[in-house]
């Protein structure tokens, strides 16, 4: 799933023409470690819901990699 | 391009639908009825009409069942167009809190919810695309009896600015169309001598055309009107 994350987070980072990550870990923050601003993270917050049918925004805020990942998790 | 209208049934809806559909546009609309000259236009563009019986009083399935089950996420959406709404004719000492519930439940909270969805689909596929609400020319000039309406719209203008400001670096632009008063189905319950008076307000001494609005929305959907966004553009017989 890590992969299929990081695949979400570049393509995120490319449609704004911002730099691309090469790994992503649990503690990674979404917006001091990869860059993300509010309209990015609107932009990963649909593309995780067409990859994986779950709003991760939808009862509060997402911070780290780890927190999309248990989201998804608890999908499951 | 793929564009979603709201209450195309009839009015400026099916105007604005027989406009789009003869340039060209695939549409995808809604409405709560399908009245006999939507059945026709349904019969006439099978491949490019697309419709779906929904009543917008229902704001919580908008996203499951319009856009994830009936559109599909594979396909992208170009232009989202807000015609739906509800009349409300009365004195304010008349308002009745029931009625200005359902109409801004109509008129201004299943937009905004269409609205957010309607970017979310376009961030999926990167679309540029444009957003068009229809506004009425009484948001700026005052008529008795359509102050709760009134609201309604004005709500809808100040929306679509801010949504024009925040999704503008994504190239998504947002406007509203500011129809005057129109011989269609909602202005019906105005009498003969309320309608001469508000024509008698206008530069033109005319109802506005259908033609002209729905001709005006195919422009602010195009890249012509690219550089177009946050604005209201009136078309309302010189409403001045």
């Amino acid at each position: 799933m890590d992969k299929r994350l990081l695949t979400i987070i570049n393509t995120v980072l490319l449609n704004r023409g911002k730099k691309q990550v090469k790994k992503i870990k649990s503690k990674t923050n979404l917006r001091n470690d990869i860059g993300f601003d509010s309209l990015d993270l609107a932009e990963l917050t649909v593309r995780i819901e067409a990859e994986f049918d779950i709003d991760i925004f939808e009862d509060g805020i997402v911070n780290t990699v780890g927190e999309i990942i248990s989201k998804i998790d608890s999908k499951k | 391009m793929n564009v979603l209208v709201t209450g195309i049934s009839k009015g400026l809806g099916l105007s604005i639908t027989e406009t789009l559909l003869e340039k060209g546009f695939n549409i995808y609309g809604i409405s709560r009825t399908k009245s006999d000259k939507l059945y026709n236009l349904l019969k006439k563009y099978p491949e490019n009409l697309k419709w779906l019986k929904y009543d917008l009083e229902d704001s919580d399935n908008i996203y499951k069942t319009i856009f994830k089950e009936w559109i599909g996420l594979k396909t992208p959406i170009h232009g989202f167009i807000n015609n739906a709404a509800l009349a409300y004719d009365d004195i304010i000492t008349n308002l009745n809190i029931n009625r200005l519930e359902k109409i801004y439940g109509i008129n201004v909270f299943a937009p905004m919810v269409l609205t957010k969805y309607a970017i979310r689909h376009m961030l999926l596929h990167n679309t540029k695309g444009s957003i068009v609400h229809v506004s009425s020319i009484s948001v700026h000039t005052g008529y008795k009896g359509l102050a709760m309406y009134a609201s309604t719209k004005g709500a809808l203008e100040a929306f679509s600015k801010n949504t024009a400001r925040e999704w503008g670096e994504k190239g998504i632009r947002s406007n509203c169309l500011v129809a005057g008063f129109m011989e269609t189905e909602m202005s019906s319950t105005l009498s003969e001598d309320q309608k001469n008076r508000i024509y008698q307000r206008t530069s033109l001494k005319h109802p506005v055309e259908l033609n002209s609005v729905s001709e005006t929305i195919a422009f602010l959907l195009s890249d012509n009107s690219k550089s177009i966004t946050g604005q209201n553009i009136h078309v309302d017989s010189g409403t001045i």
